[in-house]
């Protein structure tokens, strides 16, 4: 894709789209402000979706998820079902009882419930790795862009899209803005729609509803091109597709930034008719994303162009590719990498944020420096967060995989220790310290196991793919955690008894 | 209660009083649903895939989308959304008073860059 050429419009789109963002932001910064960066207007159940929607929309859902579709047909429907079914744990095992529990973030969370330091301490490392890596992946879908937009190759791309990010965050956080999260829902999902019916419209389909006439896109590949849809297993098997799809769903369930939604919002009613919105808002990406992978592959084929299965990089463009190879005009396909950019900028935003708020507040003064004083705490996480910002460029410059396929594993990772560690501290009021550190240590292990040991140990990585190990491994993590809890000494009677009557409250009648 | 009965202990599959056994019911009956429909449908389409081969599979479209794409792609997200719906519908209706009754951590948003 680097061809040298600058795209002159959608850059401008581009550059107007976040300039809107920072200059609504001002407009109303009066309101509230905050270093965590995952404040937000809590105006009514819309608006609470709204914002679960725009936190939940990464690089990995506008334009990983088409890039998988493209690539592996029918089984990135894993990813489809996967990070819209982790919502329904969410809610009904996890999402009002988080509230009642009265914390901020994961580490704090851990450290109450198992009334233990170390815990607390090892949850904040684990939250900050799935941080890392997250950001690996959305860094990787600015870079993809930047190397579009700018028509230069993929390594400067990507130190010019980490500069940017990171300058973002530096001037908004200057000036003061506010994310305004309602307002970047709605364009979100203006820039990845509109495009669509303009396809689908052109090719003649049914273009008021474009996530069903895309179908007719399948059967023309599959008449006149010979491409095949129909079926669904024949390179995959049943168990890699559950693995994945279960373990995204552990994943959604234990993410840090998307638990995070839970702790401050005003009440639990409305926190949970507020995830209803939000998997409205986010299933109309995913009802959508399928048919730009389809249009792709059409595209390619009626222009007689190869299918570029073998790179991860054309996958990840192709919702750029199906817009350029279908004719849209430049000012649309600026629209679609707007949307791209601002998704993948406000996910690296948030997480980085909390990442070097977590490092200063739960590492820093516990680790390193353990009297210091506020103001070094607010230097500490000034300089972490610079120190992550590298950190996850230098990460980036490695091929490693398609931008769902990183984002996936940092699911692995929180389903395989945040997730068992909340859900069992949730529902097990016997559920100890040494339990749950056992537990997170296991899901650490298990989870770069494949990385580090996968070549050795070919069964390893079988049982525990690198994208999908939460399957297998967060019910094992909890068996661990069972069995060292009950092995040790219970908690306080005070944290069951706080667990009892104040979380669920359980009074007997 | 007293710090005797929290000693009791209580657990998703062994849940105490009256409103957390009903709160419990309503999840594992949410719950079920959830897994029936993501795994039922997968292996409809693998049973149909693995039996009648590709001919039936490749006629079995609606509106030119593929049978699987369908129960998978489009109708599950909205299973999720519909029993969220329910799940929500019930809560209001029997938590309502004793769960809302114990709001004791009202944050509003200014508030949340201490801690």
């Amino acid at each position: 894709m680097t061809d040298g050429i600058v795209q002159l419009v959608p850059t401008a789109i581009v550059a107007g789209m976040f300039a809107l963002f920072i200059f609504s932001g001002l407009r109303k910064r009066s309101s509230q402000a905050t270093e965590y960066g995952f404040s937000g207007s809590y105006t009514g159940r819309v608006g609470i979706g709204a914002g679960i929607a725009s936190n939940w929309m990464s690089a990995g859902s506008f334009l990983g998820l088409a890039g998988v579709f493209y690539m592996k047909g029918y089984f990135a429907m894993a990813y489809v079902v996967g990070w819209t079914g982790g919502y329904v744990l969410l809610l009904v095992l996890m999402a009002s009882q988080i509230r009642r529990f009265g914390k901020f973030t994961a580490p704090d969370f851990v450290g109450f419930r198992y009334e233990s330091e170390t815990a607390r301490t090892l949850a904040a490392l684990i939250s900050i790795i799935i941080t890392v890596i997250y950001c690996v992946a959305q860094f990787r879908g600015i870079a993809l862009l930047v190397s579009w937009l700018f028509g230069i190759a993929y390594i400067p791309a990507v130190i010019v899209g980490a500069s940017l990010a990171v300058s973002f965050v530096v001037v908004s956080g200057a000036l003061g803005a506010n994310r305004n999260q309602k307002l970047q829902y709605f364009v979100l999902i203006i820039t990845f729609i509109l495009p669509l019916m303009l396809l689908t419209r052109k090719l003649g389909y049914f273009w008021i509803l474009p996530q069903f006439g895309y179908g007719a896109a399948i059967g023309e590949l599959q008449q006149q091109f010979g491409f095949n849809f129909s079926e669904p297993f024949a390179s995959t098997t049943l168990f890699e597709w559950f693995a994945l799809c279960f373990t995204l769903m552990f994943g959604t369930a234990g993410l840090p930034h998307v638990l995070s939604r839970f702790y401050m919002v005003p009440g639990i009613r409305d926190a949970r008719w507020g995830v209803v919105w939000g998997l409205f808002f986010i299933a109309l990406i995913y009802w959508s994303a399928p048919a730009y992978g389809v249009l792709a592959r059409l595209f390619e084929a009626r222009n007689g162009l190869p299918p570029q299965v073998g790179s991860a990089d054309a996958a990840d463009m192709v919702v750029i590719t199906a817009a350029v190879l279908g004719g849209l005009p430049a000012w649309a396909v600026g629209l679609l990498a707007a949307g791209g950019m601002s998704a993948a900028f406000s996910t690296v935003a948030g997480l980085l944020m909390t990442g070097s708020a977590s490092f200063s507040f739960d590492i820093y003064p516990r680790l390193i420096r353990p009297n210091a004083s506020e103001l070094d705490k607010s230097y500490a996480a000034k300089g972490f967060f610079l120190v992550l910002a590298a950190i996850v460029m230098v990460l980036t410059l490695q091929p490693w995989g398609m931008i769902a396929e990183i984002a996936a594993f940092a699911f692995a990772l929180a389903g395989n220790t945040i997730f068992p560690a909340f859900l069992l501290g949730i529902w097990w009021p016997r559920a100890n310290a040494a339990g749950a550190i056992c537990g997170m240590l296991t899901g650490l292990m298990i989870s770069f196991a494949p990385l580090l040991a996968g070549d050795r140990l070919p069964l390893l990585s079988h049982l525990f793919p690198l994208t999908s190990s939460a399957f297998i491994g967060a019910p094992l993590v909890m068996a661990v955690m069972i069995v060292i809890s009950l092995l040790t000494s219970p908690p306080s009677a005070a944290i069951r008894l706080f667990v009892c009557r104040d979380v669920h409250n359980c009074h007997e009648e | 209660m007293d710090e005797t009965s929290a000693n009791k202990g209580f657990s998703f599959f062994k849940p105490r009083g009256a409103t957390m056994r009903d709160e419990v019911r309503v999840i594992k009956l949410i719950l079920s649903g959830w897994l029936i429909a993501i795994v039922g449908f997968q292996l409809i389409a693998y049973y149909l895939e693995a039996s009648y081969s590709v001919l039936l599979l490749k006629n079995l479209t609606f509106f030119n989308l593929p049978l699987q794409f369908w129960l998978t792609g489009q109708f599950l997200p909205l299973w999720f959304i519909i029993l969220c719906v329910l799940f929500n519908i019930w809560m209001d209706r029997h938590s309502a008073q004793s769960l809302e009754g114990s709001l004791r951590f009202r944050i509003k948003a200014t508030s949340g860059e201490d801690e």
